[in-house]
């Protein structure tokens, strides 16, 4: 009896074990989403950066973004001292740095904004769905849905959203790619609007794409034969060229795989609540193992005796 | 059941009620930083690190130290090993309390805490963190039902209450009658439903930060993630059943357990034994074991997480230690900080969010999660005192 049992405890064990795994086990990928054709973007030619952020201005005012003392602080000074901010923030939602390659020391202009990808990383971690990807192409914030649990950004792989850390009550910030402000009125984002070099082009992803390989055909020399944004993790709305002798890494610009980053943890999810087999196997299984001790101790008559394992 | 559990009724306000009291207010004081000044006021939170110390500590491990409950009443009421039996109702008053404390530390860290409903009505099923957040709330509900009984023997026929409100007496009783009957006729429902809820809930912690491929560490990022945190909680869940049990005696100044709970202890190196197997052949297979002895930061934590977790391994499986309540307590302990710190290196430690930012929780964060622990604490002096608990000792 006693060996019995306790084979009987090991067995449930493995098989607890086994369902559990089949839930965890590494999932397949699941299916890729195809960028459409008609979303916008923006395709950014390093190339032709000029560095000169009228972008970075252009975006502050369309958006009403106060300016960021970034030397030193008030206490220091006696007033706020101004530069080009570090770092992306609430107030910053592009950002031009300029970026040395590590191995040929080149150097470069880069504009840093949402990518607004194809199959953001930032909607499938949102627990409310406040961050959706828009049939224009913008991925978009909704602060009244928003429970500022600050997931997007850990999910972000471009740490593109920002948080209000001195607000009470705090939202998400980030590059709307103006879809509410302007793109509705037809016209161009801020950023492309205000770009004197050309680095900025704005317009549909198909055509930017288009516009991309045209010059790079065009003038090899000039380019590196990549169009960083085309694949990248799923596709993203902005794309970037970079010159030959400077990789993307150069750029600031992840190495990142071709799929989106939310596969992984999608198709765990998927396994679980589809059809909730996983949850109910293991439920009948400890149900089943349950009912069986019950009914084996009621027969012993022994209920609430001792049990030696 | 030979023996009955019943309440301490010990004296309650004593000094370790003020020091608990302590800690809360203080916590109270960086509360009204964070709800009316914003986080920058109290934490050192930043784009770099958006979760801190109130995710990796109150939150993750505070889910995974609350698997006392599950794995206790899944070895006691599913798989029928009776003599645990007192060991229960302290367990899973824990994991109450632990799932209270950890829905109270989410709601601190919800930057727009106020719409903490959504979670509900504006569903994201691709979001682990929609998993996470039912998880939370059907298990709190469904541990609140188990405890119910506890509160149900205690006062069922003996409604006194003061004053005007004696009124009530009768209506309260019959609520409680009501109450009474419920359990009795669906605790096996909620019991084998609060084990599976652990499962989902404590595997869906474990898939939360594979979300950022680039960011997590590869020693932590695995597709078996889930897995891990699910065999980990099990394993910890004994021990912590050891470390309240053995605390308890002392601040209650009740008979130890040892023998009981040295017991108890046989289980943990098959739990601890299925997780590190897991472990070792998830790193062995994806073949980055190396990157454990690079020196860096990450490689030196997860040999000491690694190692915190082996030790008691071998040191449960020997009878000497399991009949010594210093070496029992001792291992436990070690269980319970492996997990934490693994919890930790999942969520801030493996995660290199991009360069020039660093990451150590200010005072107001210390401050707040102590209030929280302190909450707890006095949450179950409090339970143990005025409802049926703990055994009777004979």
């Amino acid at each position: 009896m006693n060996i019995d049992r306790r084979k009987f405890f090991k067995l449930g064990a493995v098989a607890g074990g086994t369902a559990v795994c089949s839930v965890a086990a590494p999932a397949m990928a699941r299916e890729e989403r195809e960028p459409d054709p008609n979303w916008f973007g923006m395709l950014n030619d390093s190339t032709r950066c000029i560095g000169c952020r009228a972008c970075q201005s252009a975006c502050k005012t369309e958006n009403k973004l106060s300016a960021e003392p970034t030397i030193g602080e008030d206490k220091v000074f006696g007033r706020p001292l101004y530069d080009s901010p570090r770092e992306l923030s609430e107030n910053t939602y592009t950002l031009i740095k300029m970026h040395q390659d590590e191995v040929s020391k080149e150097t470069t202009f880069v504009k840093q904004q949402c990518m607004h990808c194809a199959d953001p990383a930032c909607q499938s971690a949102c627990i409310v769905g406040a961050l959706k990807k828009k049939s224009n192409g913008a991925v978009e914030y909704d602060a009244d849905l928003c429970m500022g649990c600050r997931y997007c950004m850990v999910a972000c792989p471009f740490s593109v959203p920002q948080f209000e850390w001195q607000k009470a009550i705090p939202s998400i910030k980030k590059c709307t790619l103006c879809s509410e402000t302007r793109l509705k009125k037809g016209e161009p984002t801020a950023c492309a609007t205000a770009c004197p070099a050309g680095a900025i082009t704005f317009g549909k992803r198909d055509a930017l794409l288009k516009l991309a390989r045209k010059r790079i055909e065009g003038e090899p020399q000039r380019y590196l034969d990549h169009i960083y944004g085309e694949k990248e993790v799923g596709g993203t709305g902005v794309l970037y060229l970079t010159k030959p002798q400077v990789q993307f890494a150069g750029l600031g610009l992840p190495d990142v795989k071709y799929h989106a980053v939310s596969g992984l943890t999608e198709s765990i999810q998927h396994r679980i609540f589809q059809y909730f087999i996983p949850p109910i196997a293991v439920y009948s299984l400890l149900g089943g193992i349950m009912s069986y001790n019950q009914r084996r101790k009621k027969n012993a008559g022994q209920i609430g005796g001792d049990d030696e394992y | 059941m030979s023996i009955k559990a019943a309440p301490l009724h010990q004296k309650f306000m004593t000094t370790n009620f003020w020091i608990l009291v302590f800690f809360m207010l203080s916590g109270v004081g960086f509360a009204y930083f964070r709800f009316f000044e914003g986080f920058g006021s109290v934490t050192n939170l930043n784009k770099a690190y958006p979760f801190g110390i109130w995710i990796a500590f109150d939150v993750a491990c505070g889910v995974a130290l609350a698997a006392g409950g599950f794995t206790t009443a899944a070895i006691v009421e599913i798989f029928g090993r009776e003599k645990y039996h007192a060991l229960v109702r302290p367990a899973i008053l824990t994991a109450f309390i632990g799932y209270f404390l950890v829905g109270f530390a989410v709601f601190f860290d919800l930057g727009k805490y106020y719409n903490i409903w959504h979670a509900l009505v504006y569903w994201n099923g691709t979001s682990v963190l929609f998993e996470v957040a039912w998880c939370v709330m059907l298990y709190l509900t469904v541990l609140g039902i188990e405890n119910l009984p506890n509160v149900v023997e205690q006062f069922k026929g003996n409604v006194h209450l003061p004053g005007p409100l004696s009124a009530l007496n009768g209506k309260i009783d019959w609520l409680l009658g009501k109450a009474d009957w419920f359990c009795r006729k669906t605790m096996s429902f909620f019991v084998i439903a609060g084990v599976v809820l652990s499962f989902g809930h404590q595997s869906s912690l474990g898939t939360m930060m594979l979300i950022a491929p680039y960011k997590l560490h590869t020693l932590w990022y695995t597709p078996l993630s889930p897995l891990l945190f699910l065999t980990s909680a099990v394993s910890v869940g004994i021990p912590m059943v050891i470390f309240e049990g053995t605390l308890a005696t002392k601040f209650f100044g009740r008979k130890p357990e040892t023998e009981l709970l040295g017991s108890f202890a046989k289980y943990v190196p098959l739990f601890l034994g299925t997780y590190l197997l897991l472990r070792i052949g998830d790193l062995a297979y994806r073949g980055v074991l190396a990157h454990a002895f690079d020196g860096s930061v990450q490689g030196n934590s997860f040999l000491l997480e690694f190692a915190l977790f082996t030790v008691p391994y071998f040191m449960f499986k020997q009878k000497s230690v399991r009949k010594s309540g210093t070496k029992l307590f001792l291992c436990a302990l070690s269980v319970i900080c492996a997990v934490i710190l693994n919890r930790f290196n999942v969520f801030l430690i493996g995660m290199d969010m991009g360069p020039n930012w660093n990451y150590f929780p200010s005072i107001g964060e210390f401050a707040i999660t102590f209030a929280f622990l302190a909450l707890g604490v006095m949450m179950y002096k409090f339970a143990v005192n005025y409802l049926p608990i703990m055994e009777e000792e004979h």
